[in-house]
């Protein structure tokens, strides 16, 4: 039985030995290098760190990174993934929340590791990639690792102002990773182009999917998605064959135009998730890109990316809405209104998720945790958790799932997810702003402050940019003598969206 | 200059000269960058302009406006 995506990786070193499983901006790998990198650096790491521990990674966009990923599973032990470019306050908020004891990083990023709020040991990857192995020890290691071990941590915002971090299940993983292999008819002749940062929740099937099947993945600089047909030249040189992107990455090559230089080649497989394609963009690339499978995804990190799918199985308009489909394998999904029944079919209810693929939880929150992940209010008969996304659905005529934005004030942007309130807490700790209100400008992709006081937009744009990631810094900012107010108190927000232009 | 200190308050356009090679500028930067420039100036920034050479400085935007213009 398959406990672990140690057995993935142990099964696809020796078939596919000689074969290169990741490669990146300066050089490429083999599954059987990259299966000693991991036993390398859990032999390093297995040492001391006990077992079943968090261990931060702090690392670029190159291959030493998964083996990072790996490495400390060899240890026994979880990874939650930061991404450095964030600003030092964020990652100070991440370190907070997971008091992990250990922190590996690359050598490019030290400097950053040694300015934060960290007390832990830093291991410098490059250091320890040649550490014989101990396989007593790596044995030792994983000897109390189950299906339901912790894999990972990944964060995302909270709309408290602190970022939350959904921890997953090696079981989770596996269960995802199976169903959209089968849907995307992953093999080993795949070559994955890899686009999201690879500490976001989408990395993981860029990562794991070439563990599972033999595949191989391209780790695409990042400088390359400002120029389109840097971009194209890079999938053609590495005769990409399958796009597993951001729906923001997809619109990118669309909107600068990068059809008109040159067309992938070999490509025969996207699919895109994060937020709802819009299909002006996407008939570009049915246009120009006509045999291709377009697949869009659906689903929160809560549960273990993507819960849905749909194939799109006609040539697109600039108006068309697709659905969000079916479920993957091992997905279950129910529709509840909000007294907790089961929506009469075709009406809209709150999309709940249940199946093996539920996080375990978010890491050291165990109240936030139970009010996401309750109990199934139709089953009174046995345990049964359902994870509330907070996202309304639908079945249409055809009996596909389609989507209807949110219930609450989480918007996605850039393909991340984004809690307004979030952006309203980190603004209000600026002392010039007494009162703000964020809003989303979904046709233009412009987020928005509105506020009072006599803080300068510019103050306002450096705090978030010293606290929060680029995405989440509003790029339109606007000074008010006076929030407008309904009758009952609360902020106007019809009012202010007539700022939008 | 005033589109650029709107765009990214943060960042030092008078000095910096590796925009994208240092990753400065992201793709949504560029992105809402090129559609600003071209409406600001009345061009048609097009994709074989969307070089590395032509975003690394506020110089070469400039430079690349005035070709563009011409």
């Amino acid at each position: 039985m398959i406990t672990s995506v140690l057995n993935w990786l142990e099964t696809s070193a020796k078939q596919y030995f000689n074969k290169t499983i990741f490669t990146d901006s300066q050089q490429s790998i083999s599954f059987s290098e990259f299966n000693r990198l991991t036993k390398s650096i859990g032999s390093y790491l297995a040492a001391f760190v006990d077992p079943g521990s968090p261990v931060i990674v702090m690392s670029g966009r190159h291959l030493f990174t998964p083996a990072c990923f790996l490495g400390i599973v060899r240890a026994g032990c979880f990874y939650a993934p930061m991404d450095a470019e964030m600003p030092l306050a964020r990652l100070n908020q991440i370190i907070n929340v997971i008091k992990a004891e250990y922190m590996l990083v690359d050598k490019k990023h030290l400097d950053i590791a040694q300015n934060l709020d960290f007390n832990g040991k830093i291991i410098v990857v490059e250091d320890i990639i040649n550490t014989p192995h101990n396989e007593m020890l790596l044995n030792k290691a994983t000897s109390n690792l189950n299906e339901l071990s912790p894999l990972y941590v990944i964060f995302t915002s909270g709309s408290t102002g602190v970022p939350k971090g959904v921890i997953t299940s090696h079981h989770s993983l596996m269960c995802y990773i199976d169903a959209v292999c089968s849907v995307l008819k992953a093999d080993e002749s795949d070559v994955f182009g890899n686009q999201s940062p690879l500490d976001y929740i989408a990395a993981i099937r860029d990562i794991y999917i070439p563990i599972k099947t033999g595949a191989s993945t391209v780790i695409i600089p990042k400088n390359e998605f400002s120029m389109p047909a840097k971009l194209f030249e890079t999938l053609n040189k590495n005769k990409v064959t399958a796009l597993c992107w951001s729906v923001a990455g997809i619109e990118l090559p669309a909107k600068l135009g990068a059809f008109d230089i040159l067309k992938p080649q070999y490509l025969k497989k996207v699919c895109f998730s994060g937020s709802v394609m819009p299909c002006k963009y996407l008939k570009i690339w049915q246009k120009n890109l006509p045999d291709v499978m377009y697949v869009n995804q659906y689903g929160p990190t809560e549960a273990t990316a993507s819960c849905t799918y749909y194939i799109v199985d006609k040539e697109v308009s600039d108006d068309t809405v697709l659905p969000i489909g079916v479920p993957y394998e091992n997905y279950t999904i129910t529709l509840l209104n909000e007294n907790g029944t089961a929506v009469k079919n075709g009406e809209i209810g709150e999309i709940c998720v249940s199946g093996p693929i539920l996080a375990l939880g978010y890491y050291g929150n165990p109240e936030k945790t139970a009010e996401s992940f309750i109990q199934n209010p139709l089953n009174n008969n046995y345990r049964e958790l359902i994870y509330k996304t907070g996202d309304l659905g639908s079945y249409n005529k055809d009996g596909l799932l389609e989507f209807h934005g949110r219930k609450d004030r989480q918007i996605k942007h850039m393909g991340h997810r984004i809690e307004l309130g979030e952006i309203e807490e980190t603004a209000k700790q600026i002392k010039g702003v007494l009162d703000c209100c964020a809003l989303y400008n979904k046709k233009k992709e412009h987020l928005y402050l509105f506020y009072t006081g006599d803080a300068s937009s510019k103050e306002i744009v450096l705090h978030f940019r010293k606290v929060l990631p680029g995405f989440m810094s509003p790029r339109k900012l606007v000074n008010l003598e006076n929030m407008p107010v309904l009758p009952n108190g609360k902020t106007d927000m019809q009012a202010l969206k007539s700022y939008f232009k | 200059m005033e589109i650029l200190n709107e765009l990214r308050p943060d960042v030092d356009f008078e000095n910096e000269t590796a925009l994208i090679e240092d990753g400065i500028l992201d793709s949504f930067d560029i992105v809402a960058l090129v559609g600003e420039l071209n409406d600001a100036f009345d061009i048609e920034i097009k994709p074989n302009d969307l070089v590395p050479e032509n975003f690394n400085s506020a110089k070469a935007m400039m430079n690349l406006i005035e070709q563009l213009q011409d």
